[in-house]
């Protein structure tokens, strides 16, 4: 079977370990030390003279003021071919909420030993909604909503606010609400209204990255929809669809070796 | 329990109506109204307000570049404009170190040399200051002007603002030992560059 075979959640959590500890740490570097090599968290990030940023903002940016800045252009370029080859990953691998819901997870697998269920199901096709609604609404409005309320941001904003000013900001109930939501299904947020989720999945609809089912050794035990965080279902081969997120908890799940990660 | 779709998009119909009747005109235009005022400035490199709102991304990262703490990002109450950086001369003022200009990511600060930086422009309320109502020969605001004899000259002991010269960092309001009943200073800087009606 696959015991020989690393798991991946545990690899998961420490990436998302270690980058969750960045923006945690980093406010405390350049706060008493001065350091600033490492500026800001995921909504845009600089590591010396290179900078990321996220494309959502990036591009709402630029469409709110009609002005194309090449600096912004080049930062928004390594997480546009990082979606287009691997999709998701950011939402599964890296992004601070889906740390915490994570986290919350395995606290809950600890706390109450019967399986969770997703109460509330929604089309998935909301999250496109979610995303055209952001990008129109920051067109009509003139000012982007996602920048100063998107969770993943906020909670980089809320570690920063708390070093630098010793306070927080209200917005932060943002993150508590969407936490909470995990209580009723499992990654509400990023299922149906995450707009830069809905823009990453977008951009990587064509892959390289896929988890694919070996139709042969599948017993349909439906072990992997069950262990999917986006209740996709694996066994039905939604793992190569245009909503997953590359996480691997399926193929992690998988008992008979009839997923795994395929690169095409 | 599945939701159905029309379900949902009523209820978010409903949620965003709500959103957009309930308040009154004159929160909604709160919300929406650039808070840029005298002493409540963009760092330097700004763009002009009315495009500010939507460049910047809200991304922190010239906050927390700024040695000396004068950037801060606003709070939900200044609606839209949330999360962006503000200088309060008054409190800290600009060193024009010019390191935020350098991090900005959207071109929300635009790189920009230090004597050319317009933030605002200095005025010294004469009604207000020691000097000009002649009841002593303070000039504070001249001794710790960054461009001392170019933007700040003295003229028979009392101090006068050159706009050619003027950064408007906010170091004379700082300095300034004067505060009014309304929360100014003697000398206060007007953000007349950044496209914001006072």
């Amino acid at each position: 079977m696959n015991e020989h075979r690393p798991s991946l959640s545990r690899i998961r959590l420490l990436i998302q370990g270690m980058a969750f500890s960045l923006i945690l740490i980093n406010p405390f570097l350049n706060y008493y030390l001065h350091i600033n090599f490492v500026q800001g968290w995921y909504q845009s990030l600089g590591i010396g003279k290179l900078w990321f940023v996220s494309p959502l903002e990036g591009l709402e940016s630029i469409l709110v003021s009609k002005v194309i800045y090449l600096p912004l252009v080049i930062g928004m370029l390594s997480p546009v071919i990082l979606a287009f080859l691997l999709g998701r990953v950011f939402c599964s691998w890296v992004c601070p909420i889906n740390f915490l819901s994570s986290i919350l997870d395995r606290l809950a697998a600890v706390l109450a030993r019967t399986g969770r269920k997703d109460r509330w199901l929604l089309s998935r096709h909301v999250l496109w909604f979610a995303l055209l609604l952001e990008v129109i609404l920051a067109m009509v409005m003139g000012a982007p909503l996602f920048v100063f309320l998107s969770p993943p941001g906020l909670v980089g904003r809320e570690l920063m606010l708390l070093v630098f000013f010793h306070t927080v900001a209200v917005e932060g109930i943002i993150i508590l609400i969407v936490l909470t939501l995990n209580l009723i299904t499992r990654r509400f947020y990023c299922r149906y209204l995450c707009p830069l989720g809905g823009l990453l999945a977008l951009l990587g609809a064509k892959r390289r990255l896929q988890v694919q089912q070996d139709e042969t050794a599948c017993t349909k035990c439906r072990q992997c929809d069950r262990a999917c965080p986006l209740g996709l279902e694996p066994s039905k081969g939604e793992g190569a669809s245009i909503y997953c997120w590359n996480c691997g908890d399926c193929v992690d799940a998988c008992k008979f070796n009839a997923l795994n990660f395929k690169w095409q | 329990m599945r939701i159905s779709r029309r379900g949902f998009l009523s209820a978010g119909l409903a949620v965003t109506g709500c959103f957009l009747l309930a308040p009154q005109k004159a929160i909604a235009a709160s919300l929406f109204r650039s808070p840029v005022a005298t002493n409540m400035l963009r760092p330097p490199g700004a763009v002009k307000e009315d495009i500010f709102v939507g460049k910047c991304i809200r991304c922190g990262r010239c906050v927390e570049v700024c040695p000396y703490r004068s950037i801060q990002p606003l709070s939900l109450k200044y609606g839209v404009y949330a999360g962006t950086p503000m200088v309060f001369p008054a409190e800290i003022p600009c060193y024009l170190c010019m390191k935020c200009v350098e991090v900005c990511p959207t071109g929300t600060l635009l790189p920009i040399a230090k004597e050319a930086t317009r933030m605002g422009l200095a005025v010294i309320d004469r009604m207000r200051c020691v000097t000009w109502k002649g009841e002593s020969l303070c000039h504070t605001c001249y001794n710790v002007c960054p461009y001392k004899e170019q933007a700040i000259r003295l003229d028979e002991f009392r101090p006068v603002i050159d706009e050619k010269a003027c950064t408007g960092c906010g170091i004379c309001v700082h300095g300034c030992p004067v505060s009014t009943e309304e929360g100014k200073k003697a000398v206060n800087i007007e953000p007349i560059y950044s496209g914001v009606r006072s």
